[in-house]
């Protein structure tokens, strides 16, 4: 009883719902800020990603007349439940590594393209054209960005000696490695994708498909998806921090310096890039991140037999 | 009454009947009907039952020539008596399915076919004799023939084509079970599996491919793979969900696991190796051929093909784990992709197409089908908590786990084995996400406005199989103890696993989960209230044929690739088809003949002649 208990307030409150929804309003604010920063505006104030999120909940919803309305609801709800375990198991993990939680690397893997999926479907069951242009285009991604994201997660348990539990994983730090930096580089570029940051925004290119995938939600149904994107913004670069550079085993502002380092890559690359096509970021992930994993496996294939640390 | 003998009625009762069926007049069709479905229900109990019962055997004395004892030995353990309840189950469920399908060519043969593929399905599961087992592989081919030429127009070619290609496997069965004689002295598998053949000689490695090209022609792995989509396209969808989809399956990958455990020792490395390379090549290369199809069938088709890589893979591993989970992906895949075909059948009976670029907007038309469809498409895409996931978890840790532990050339390649396995799983879920949206999301095209949900007997086999999806995913632990550990004498609530997945709370947090963004809508939802708009297109005003976007075309980015599209071009045309290439081998061959006979009778004297010198000189330089 007091175990189920426990459950429900780690899902709920913390490090579940409440905690990472607000951490993750921050984080989208501290992109928001950034960004500002680098094109020389002032940027919002803290508050804003909150209003706008209460201001969505009360907006009118909207729904295509053609749409399969039931999958058109559900997505945004189970992309919510999908990143909101993957938050909480990766937190879980890191406050408590003594016990086994929900799953391993590998499940993290599955569970981070549960978002992505039901992202797709809803944009699917929308029944417009631009919508399914964005659908075509974000399944393209996930298959681009897939392969590299699981390259260089094979880098880290090559060098975690087939070790697959993510409490194990995060004792080590593969990135003080050759073949570990590069494997870290390429998955801060499939968590870019991933997030939908630019230059991998062209599943909702606001210019070209009209933000695409999100063409026709609209009220309390957006408000979930900004919900969502909050949400993986917290667990996705937690995720990197725990597989690549340590996680939080030293102290804890060492953690949190190397959880925003991570968010401060991904939003100055964001800055500085244009939008590529979708060709191009399939090409960019399948061929030229491709050849760098390949390179690296290699390296920390030789590294592991050979015992050498640093390659 | 001794129990054993429930095991042959179990084989012939359906035999007989479904032989009966064969040549009963067309007229009476209601008949092989309930025949058909009684005999199906009584398959299941008497499978159930075996399955209940535990360790059975039957013999009975038929032939003896010299020391060849044809002796009808029938056994059942725990791996054939689980492998059997699924195959009968699939059976009924098929038959059940099939009284309301409307286009089948020829009713009697269908169902006829249908029973000896029951009958002779348990006959090959319970066969302790390998002759027996390969004149029940035949029966199985044969009524595998009968059934895809009861599809429509086009379906006596595909017929062929698979009657042609699986033949030739079994003939290489027959050769591999006569050298398998020849090396241990015996037909009897339990008496083989005391003292299995080392991997050692290479007239054992030879008989070992043999047997193992039978197994993947009927699994339906590369690169004998090709007579699954021509079938797929043609073959009535049912059958597609009876044989490539369930029951070829499970034979397959039985006779697989027998060949690895009880006939061969596998210890050699190029054996090994070769089974890696053609379950991994199988995952990639059927996947991104599933990308680019058009057909509903046909890329089910492809996509039942990519799932036997993983199955053969996790076989190739060696490890407690990876060969589990082979086996457990082989009891998922049936059981999801029968789903799949049974909803693609559905569709094209209510539509009348199964072309993509026809179809949309179904999923408000036929909610049911939608939804098994949906279950079964993410169990097939590995999404958790879907059974899916489960088997491809347990063959990736089967992977890490030869890496780490193993020293062969081939664990050492295990990152190659890995990321095309877990790739692949990418790739299965843009095929899936392709039929999905083509076919039940996006628009309904005008023509369809009328479409039905289709009839209970049809929705009912696909509601259990969906349902199955769930809780071998959920409970995935349940078949594993009860039908998996013991068929592979894998001590029960064991620690094989080197990963975590607590599939029971992660679905309950994800329900938790679910319900709080119920929650937070129901919120939104109640502030202000919902309306029903048209689609919004910039202004401009559009007929719904225009605005809607199949999923056709999803994938041309990929098959446009440079590189790639070369692959795909060679594809299309089939050039890398066995049946053609030894097609167009054939017909070079009879060309040559045929320049032969030319019907002059100067050249046929010549080389009446011509062959006469040689024997003559042949004759005199032996004396």
């Amino acid at each position: 009883m007091t175990q189920a208990l426990q459950n429900l307030f780690w899902i709920f409150i913390f490090p579940g719902f409440v905690f990472t929804v607000c951490l993750g309003l921050v984080a989208s604010w501290i992109v928001r800020k950034v960004s500002a920063l680098v094109q020389w505006r002032v940027g919002p104030p803290f508050l804003q990603p909150f209003y706008d999120v209460m201001k969505l909940l009360g907006k009118e919803v909207l729904i295509p007349e053609e749409a399969q309305q039931t999958v058109f609801k559900a997505a945004p709800v189970v992309g919510l439940a999908g990143v909101l375990l993957l938050s909480t198991m990766l937190w879980r993990i890191t406050i408590d590594p003594t016990r086994l939680f929900v799953g391993d690397i590998i499940v993290a893997i599955y569970l981070m393209v549960l978002p992505s999926l039901a992202l797709i479907l809803g944009s699917s069951a929308s029944a417009s054209p631009h919508a399914a242009l964005g659908t075509s285009r974000e399944m393209k991604l996930v298959m681009g960005y897939e392969l590299s994201l699981v390259l260089a997660f094979i880098v880290v348990i090559i060098k975690s000696g087939g070790q697959l539990s993510l409490a194990a994983i995060a004792q080590q730090t593969p990135a003080l490695s050759i073949s570990g930096m590069l494997a870290f580089l390429v998955a801060l570029l499939c968590v870019q994708a991933k997030l939908g940051f630019v230059p991998f925004d062209i599943a909702e290119a606001e210019t070209e498909v009209a933000s695409g995938v999100l063409m026709e939600y609209s009220g309390a149904l957006l408000a979930v998806w900004k919900l969502v994107q909050a949400m993986m913004l917290v667990a996705l670069p937690l995720f990197l921090v725990m597989v690549f550079l340590g996680g939080f085993t030293g102290a804890l502002w060492a953690g949190i310096a190397k959880y925003v380092l991570v968010l401060v890559l991904l939003i100055l690359i964001k800055n500085t890039n244009p939008r590529v096509r979708i060709d191009q970021a399939m090409k960019f992930f399948w061929f030229y991140c491709g050849v760098v994993l390949v390179a690296a496996v290699i390296l920390a294939i030789i590294g592991n037999s050979y015992g050498i640390k640093w390659l | 009454m001794n129990l054993g003998k429930i095991l042959p009625m179990l084989v012939f009762l359906p035999l007989a009947v479904g032989f009966v069926l064969l040549f009963l007049p067309s007229k009476i069709k209601s008949v092989s009907k309930v025949l058909t479905l009684i005999i199906s229900v009584i398959a299941f109990a008497l499978a159930i039952r075996i399955f209940s019962l535990g360790q059975l055997e039957y013999s009975c004395p038929v032939l003896q020539i010299g020391n060849l004892n044809l002796d009808l030995l029938l056994s059942a353990s725990a791996l054939q008596a689980f492998i059997l309840m699924f195959a009968m189950g699939f059976g009924l469920l098929i038959t059940l399915y099939s009284l309301k399908i409307h286009a089948i060519r020829n009713t009697n043969i269908y169902y006829g076919a249908i029973l000896l593929t029951i009958g002779g399905s348990a006959g090959i599961l319970l066969s302790n004799h390998l002759l027996f087992l390969l004149i029940f592989w035949e029966i199985v081919t044969a009524s595998l023939y009968l059934l895809i030429t009861t599809g429509g127009k086009n379906s006596n070619f595909a017929a062929t084509k698979s009657f042609t290609m699986i033949g030739v496997s079994d003939a290489a069965f027959l050769l591999g079970v006569l050298m398998v004689w020849a090396l241990s002295g015996t037909l009897v598998i339990s008496e083989i599996a005391k003292a299995p053949v080392p991997t050692t000689s290479s007239i054992a490695i030879i008989a070992f491919i043999l047997l193992m090209v039978a197994a993947i022609t009927k699994a339906g792995a590369m690169p004998l793979h090709t007579w699954l989509p021509t079938s797929g396209e043609y073959a009535p969808a049912s059958v597609m969900a009876l044989l490539p989809g369930a029951i070829d399956k499970l034979l397959g990958i039985y006779l697989l696991v027998i060949i690895v455990r009880s006939i061969f020792a596998l210890n050699s490395v190029p054996l090994t190796f070769i089974l890696a390379i053609v379950g991994t090549a199988t995952i990639i290369i059927a996947a991104m051929v599933a990308l680019v199809q058009h057909n509903v069938k046909k890329l089910l088709a492809y996509s039942a093909i990519s799932q036997v890589g993983y199955m053969i893979l996790g076989i190739a591993t060696g490890t407690a784990v990876g060969l589990a989970g082979a086996v457990f992906h082989m009891l998922n895949n049936a059981i999801y992709k029968s789903c799949l075909f049974l909803g693609a059948g559905a569709v094209e009976q209510e539509t009348g197409t199964a072309e993509m670029d026809e179809l949309g907007g179904l999923g408000k038309k036929m909610p049911i089908t939608f939804v098994t469809f949906l279950i079964a498409a993410l169990s097939v895409s590995g999404i958790p908590p879907f059974n899916g996931f489960v088997s491809k978890w347990m063959v990736y840790q089967g992977v890490i786990q030869m890496g780490t532990e193993q020293t062969s050339a081939v664990a050492k390649l295990w990152p190659i084995w890995l990321i095309a396995a877990i790739f692949g799983s990418a790739l299965t879920l843009a095929y899936s996400v392709k039929i999905i949206h083509s076919v039940f999301l996006s628009r309904l095209p005008d023509k369809l406005k009328d479409v039905k949900e289709v009839s209970l007997p049809m929705r009912i086999p696909m509601v259990v199989l969906a349902l199955l999806c769930v809780l071998f995913g959920v409970f995935y632990f349940v078949p594993l103890n009860r039908f998996i550990y013991p068929a592979l004498d894998i001590e029960a609530d064991s620690s094989i696993f080197i990963g975590t997945w607590d599939s029971t709370l992660a679905t309950a947090l994800i329900v938790l989960g679910i319900g709080l963004g119920l929650v937070i809508l129901l919120v939104g939802f109640v502030s202000r209230k919902v309306r029903s708009v048209p689609t919004w297109t910039c202004g401009e005003v559009q007929p719904n044929e225009q605005m809607r976007v199949s999923g056709t075309h999803f994938y041309k980015t990929v098959s446009s690739m440079g590189g790639l599209r070369q692959l795909y071009a060679g594809q299309e045309k089939g050039h890398f088809d066995t049946y053609n290439q030894s097609g167009r081998l054939g017909l070079a061959l009879t060309g040559f003949l045929r320049w032969l006979h030319s019907g002059l009778l100067p050249m046929y004297l010549t080389w009446v002649i011509l062959g006469l010198l040689v024997i003559l000189f042949v004759v005199c330089k032996i004396w």
